[in-house]
């Protein structure tokens, strides 16, 4: 399959990639990893004017805690992630999405940035992102604009960042002690799965055997974006948890989704799968909140 | 039982060292000088009436060298059974489904290519399509084929016994409806092909085929070309698996673009053309009616099959009489009634594919045994074992078991699978099933009707050093079978593997029938080993002559003249072949015995060049009923598979943790190769029955045409496989071998689909068994359980 | 308009002109005669492709050739020493994990990396991280011996050996 002619720009920093974008304009898109871009011009659907690589940007490669925040660079790859000591031990269900994210060799290859930007319903890391309530930083040649995630996507393959933006970075708050989170990805293989349904949870609890005093869950690949299932979250709070609860939890999730009918399963099955997922998300949260 | 130097060990592949060092050349990896790019046009519509091709933009467009449609050739109609020729190679009239062929160009560059293949308009006019068996079975539904109303591409009708009257005797009678999917085959080389029609009028075409043999003659007949200035010769093949067992629309029309142009052009299918080609396995809905005795004796068989096909025939002909024949073993069955349907619908055709018409058969009935064995109180194991067929016995339609380890492969995976520990004890949410299979070394006759050999075989001695060389138009696929004719050649021989070499897969060598229906082994193996034997006996009678010695009272051995009683005084020769061969330094010393080396230098410069051939056709088989030729062969294999897995019932999940696989190939050559068909087989068994189908969207477009949406098991799908080798000593077979490349699939399904039950307490009727699927059907069990 | 890039292939530094659509794929395969990395999705879905990009598995038909400017790229034909096979690609033969062959080059490179980062992996780590590379004639399980057998016996051999 052969690629469409494109324009190769490699810009070193940020600033420099900032005013090609800007300049070219939307016929231009930023490069990363390529595993979604490129599968997507190959087959045609998308036909840039020009690329600009981002892999010479040094500073889009960071993975550092720092003042009880974790910075991430846009092109730190889903491998990275997924072995990273800091991600591992500070924040697992993201490494575990960033070890479920397709196969060994998509991973290193794959970035935080494109997995975010390509705006997949079913996308590994923004659920667990979301769920550590991560927050983007996007620069332009304006300067720099920081939101929620939550705020980032507007539909399949939509997202606010604008033709002359780019994502560098992903932010997350250290989680306080007690806390945990965990994600949960269905799909019919072991491997190179675009999942089903997946649901990323975070639960604070009031002490070791206290009440949940913050939760989110979000959900993936059951709406045009991951959605924080808010009717699940209100089900949760103040109260002390346990399986019916995370039951009843489950159950009102389904209140937070629009699932299609699609080639890969049915909206009936996907709504049966939340609730499952999201019980078992909260589990395995509640598992590393009192470890 | 005879000692063998080299077959019924282990032994590395011949072709591994290239293969793993990336030196193994497939047909991608090849060019040719002046080698020009082609590219298919192909329709996008289901069904439409081709009102005119304009090719002339693509004509103009610089680097274009040659367009074609029907109006250049490949008209002649072909297909793969001369009874259902029912394709052209482009589409003059009519287009049939997504993905039919309209026409094709020759470029300097692969792009141009594809850039005239675009520029190509082609008006259709869109007609009504039918989908389903039952759509093209209406009355009134478009017609694909005028030649074949109501869209039956073909109709078999058979009853062996008298079935009604069977019944009538039995205690438990059971009727299942069971549906499978379309599959692909997957392989993981595309086909591709590099076709050369030289200056002299010579038309060579490189491809990457399981059959050499039968493209050649398609070819021939396509291009109206003599069969004789044909040449097909095979690269390595990536895998094949069924699809590549015919000629497909891409070679014709390379062979047809060299012979405009006068340059090589080669061509590939990408990944989605593989799936749009497909000839891959049909879709079977089955319907069986079982009627056995309270003992468990079985006694009837009724089997109804719709074969939803695609829009042309391909295997589809022989495909419609395996989905009954094969019914007939492994148990003792003394009445089956088969009534198959083989229909057109404008979706791409369906083929061959491992296993052929039997697996969807064997999957449905072995489940159905296991529930009718569940209703008598019967172990399932103990029922297989009651009925099981043994050497020696015939089946209803006329098939001969000459050789059958039927019982010997349940006991080896009852056994290997600790199965009596386990059936009825598996924790919460784990099952245990088992199943049996059974398959043909090889179809008792070639695809169109000949008299030919189905195989035969060249072994040249190279005239010093002793080494032979077997020539053989046999295919190694990825199979082991080159590897395989080497051992059976050194061991009839008597030389030590490695003085064998093995050049195969070239029409110019040797006609074999090719890699398809599991025939190869046996086949070409006898070839081979009558081929040796005669090279044997050649070099043996001269050396016998000047010694004085009967050739009956010499062997060859190790690669040493052996002889019977004292050996006589060789000097003569010795000190012949050491005049030869002043200043080497490998020579014989005085003491040492006659080598084979010697005594072939010795041969050749007496007789020339020293050639052994070997053939190999099947006697006589099978009856005199319609469609009797279907499923006969010199020999057949059975297997038995024990599985084990665990079911998610939250997510409807299925994991298969063990899986013991026990076949019976006669007698094992290679024993590494065989236990890899095996794995293999139940790699791609496995993934048939949880992961993968070949979806279509309302206008019959593939949705899932990728590796991606097409699920086949990866590494951690996969779990160990225990392979056992089971070995009946096959009296038609060479050294008593047969086949194991297509049977081992056969219990696979229905093994987890027993197991499955096991687990569950669900039966399901219909594949894959993908977590949507089975998590409904335990919802609505739980749902009637409630409301019992 | 091509690029000139230089990057470094199985030790060798090598230079070439690239148009910014080629893949590494191509440029390997169609440029440089480098025809052990096979070619059979093209969308990084089944690992025939793969190569070591600065010792990473990865999907060659997803790197763009410029992307691979000033990088180290392993291919199969880099695997061999001056003494002939190297151990791992010596297992696979020995233990029968090759078939058709077309999986091998992108089985023993995503191998070779395991066993480079972790040299005596449990099974599952081995079929984890063979999960990217689908082979359609094995069911994985001589490969996964093989595997095994090369970790016990292998010495490790890093870039710029």
């Amino acid at each position: 399959m052969l690629l469409p002619k494109f324009e190769f720009h490699e810009p070193r920093s940020v600033e420099d990639a900032c005013q090609i974008l800007a300049e070219i304009g939307p016929e231009a898109k930023p490069l990363a990893g390529g595993t979604d871009l490129l599968v997507n011009m190959k087959k045609k659907l998308i036909s840039p004017k020009a690329l600009v690589s981002l892999a010479r940007v040094e500073t889009l490669k960071t993975l550092e805690p720092s003042g009880g925040k974790l910075m991430m660079g846009s092109c730190v790859t889903a491998a990275r992630l997924a072995e990273s000591k800091t991600v591992t031990e500070s924040f697992p269900a993201l490494a575990k999405a960033g070890q479920s994210l397709g196969s060994p060799l998509i991973r290193n290859l794959a970035t935080l940035g494109g997995n975010v930007i390509s705006a997949r319903p079913a996308a590994d890391l923004p659920p667990a992102l979301m769920a550590y309530g991560g927050r983007v930083i996007l620069k332009g040649a304006y300067g720099e604009r920081r939101l929620p995630l939550r705020d980032f996507f507007q539909g399949p393959g939509q997202t606010v960042l604008r033709a002359d933006e780019i994502l560098t970075a992903l932010v997350l708050d250290e989680p306080a002690p007690g806390s945990g989170a965990g994600y949960m990805k269905l799909g019919v293989r072991q491997a190179l799965e675009i999942s089903l349904v997946n649901v990323a949870a975070f639960l604070a609890m009031d002490g070791r055997d206290g009440a949940v005093k913050k939760a989110r869950i979000v959900l993936g690949s059951v709406a045009p974006t991951p959605v924080r299932a808010y009717s699940a979250e209100e089900v949760l709070m103040g109260e002390r948890p346990t399986e019916a609860l995370f039951s009843r939890a489950g159950e009102a999730a389904l209140k937070d989704i629009a699932p299609i009918d699609d080639f890969r399963a049915s909206a009936d099955y996907k709504r049966a799968m939340v609730a499952v997922l999201t019980r078992r998300a909260l589990r395995e949260a509640l598992e590393g909140a009192r470890p | 039982m005879p000692e063998y130097d080299v077959i019924n060990r282990r032994a590395p592949r011949l072709d591994a060292p290239d293969k793993v060092s990336g030196r193994a050349q497939y047909i991608n990896d090849m060019t040719l000088p002046g080698m020009l790019y082609g590219a298919l046009v192909q329709s996008p519509v289901a069904h439409a009436r081709i009102l005119g091709v304009d090719t002339s933009k693509a004509r103009r467009l610089p680097g274009v060298r040659a367009v074609v449609t029907a109006e250049d050739g490949g008209e002649i109609p072909y297909g793969v059974s001369p009874a259902r020729y029912d394709e052209t190679l482009f589409c003059r009239d009519r287009v049939r489904y997504v993905g039919d062929e309209v026409a094709a160009v020759a470029a300097g560059d692969l792009e141009t290519a594809l850039e005239a293949a675009s520029l190509i308009q082609v008006d259709y006019e869109e007609i009504p399509a039918v989908f389903t068996v039952e759509e093209a079975m209406t009355e009134g539904a478009p017609q694909l084929h005028e030649r074949y109303p109501r869209n039956v591409c073909a109709e078999v009708h058979q009853e062996f016994g008298d079935v009604e009257a069977a019944l009538m005797e039995c205690d438990l009678i059971r009727s299942d409806t069971f549906l499978n999917k379309r599959q692909d085959a997957a392989f993981l080389e595309p086909n591709g092909c590099i076709a050369h029609y030289d200056l002299n009028g010579f038309l060579t075409l490189y491809t990457s085929t399981q059959v050499p043999h039968y493209v050649m003659r398609t070819v021939a007949m396509v291009l109206g070309m003599p069969v004789g200035k044909v040449r097909v010769v095979k690269p390595y093949v990536g895998g094949g698996f069924g699809p590549k067992a015919a000629a497909n629309p891409m070679e014709l029309a390379a062979c047809l673009l060299s012979r405009k142009t006068g340059r090589p052009v080669k061509m590939n299918y990408t990944r989605e053309q593989v799936f749009l080609f497909s000839r891959a396995r049909h879709q079977f809905k089955h319907i069986l009616t079982t009627g056995v005795k309270r003992d468990g004796t079985l006694m009837a068989l009724k089997n109804a099959c719709y074969l939803e096909g695609g829009a042309y025939a391909s295997f589809g002909i022989a495909t419609v009489y395996y989905a009954g024949s094969l019914l007939s073993a492994p148990y003792r069955l003394p009445s089956m009634k088969y009534d198959g349907w083989r229909v057109y619908t404008n979706k791409p055709a369906c083929g061959a594919q491992r296993g052929h018409g039997g697996v969807a058969a064997r999957a449905a009935w072995e489940q159905q045994l296991d529930i009718i064995s569940e209703e008598l109180g019967m172990d399932p194991v103990e029922f297989r074992l009651k009925n099981a067929m043994r050497a020696g016995d015939v089946t209803c339609n006329g098939f001969n078991m000459s050789s059958f380890g039927m019982r010997e492969c349940i006991e080896a995976v009852v056994e290997g699978s600790r199965w009596k520990e386990k059936k009825g004890k598996m924790p919460q949410g784990k099952g245990i099933g088992m199943a049996t299979g059974f398959f043909v070394s090889g179809a008792g006759y070639p695809i169109y009707r000949s008299d030919t050999a189905h195989s035969t075989v060249v072994i040249k001695l190279s005239e010093d050093g002793g080494t032979v060389n077997v020539l053989t138009g046999s295919a190694e696929i990825g199979q082991g079978s080159d590897t395989t004719m080497a051992m059976i050649a050194a061991e009839a021989l008597g030389v030590p593997l490695d003085q064998v070499r093995v050049t195969s897969g070239d029409t110019d060598l040797s006609v074999d029938l090719g890699a398809y229906s599991s025939r190869q082994t046996l086949m070409t193996g006898h070839a081979t080993k009558e081929a040796a034997e005669d090279l044997k006996r050649q070099v043996l009678e001269v050396v016998g002559n000047k010694l004085g010695v009967a050739v009956e009272n010499m062997d060859v051995k190790r690669g040493l003249v052996v002889f019977r009683g004292d050996p006589p005084d060789f000097s003569a020769l010795r000190n012949q072949y050491i005049k030869e061969h002043r200043g080497f330094t490998d020579n014989p010393n005085e003491k040492a015995p006659l080598t084979f080396k010697e005594a072939a230098r010795i041969a050749y410069l007496e007789k020339g060049s020293m050639v052994g051939t070997g053939k190999y056709k099947p006697g006589q088989l099978g009856g005199q009923f319609k469609g009797a030729t279907v499923g006969t062969s010199p020999a057949y294999g059975p297997s038995a598979q024990v599985v084990e897995v665990t079911v998610d019932k939250e997510t409807g999940k299925v994991t298969v943790d063990r899986m013991t696989g026990a076949h019976d190939c006669g007698f094992a050559i290679n024993l590494t190769s065989v236990e890899g068909q095996i794995e293999g087989s139940l790699s791609m068994g496995l993934g048939e029955a949880l992961f993968e189908e070949v979806k279509f969207d309302e206008k019959g477009r593939i949705l899932n045409a990728n590796l991606g949406e097409y699920k086949i098991p990866t590494a951690l799908d996969m779990p160990r496989v225990k392979a056992l080798i089971v070995e009946s000593q096959e009296p038609n077979g060479p050294f008593g071998a047969k086949e194991v490349g297509e049977g081992a699939i056969m219990p696979t399904i229905p093994a987890i689909l027993n197991a499955v039950y096991d687990a569950t307490g669900v039966r399901f009727h219909e594949l894959p068994l993908t977590p949507e699927r089975v998590f409904m059907a335990l919802q609505e069990t739980d749902k009637e359980d409630i409301t019992k | 308009m091509k690029k000139l890039i230089s990057l470094t292939i199985n030790n060798r530094p090598c230079e070439v002109a690239v148009e910014p659509r080629q893949t590494l794929l191509d440029l390997l395969r169609n440029d440089l005669g480098l025809t052990g990395t096979k070619k059979c999705c093209d969308m990084g879905e089944c690992g025939s492709c793969t190569v070591l990009l600065d010792g990473n598995p990865v999907n060659a038909c997803l790197v763009l050739a410029v992307q691979a400017r000033g990088r180290h790229v392993v291919t199969i034909e880099g695997m061999e020493t001056e003494e002939g096979l190297d151990p791992l690609q010596k297992a696979f033969v020995e233990h029968g994990a090759v078939q058709c062959g077309f999986c091998t080059p992108g089985m023993i490179l995503s191998a070779r990396s395991l066993l480079e980062r972790n040299p005596h992996p449990e099974e599952n780590e081995i079929r984890m991280a063979l999960s990217g590379n689908l082979c359609r004639c094995t069911g994985y399980q001589k490969i996964v011996e093989a595997v095994q057998a090369a970790s016990e016996s292998r010495p490790l051999r890093k870039e710029g050996d």
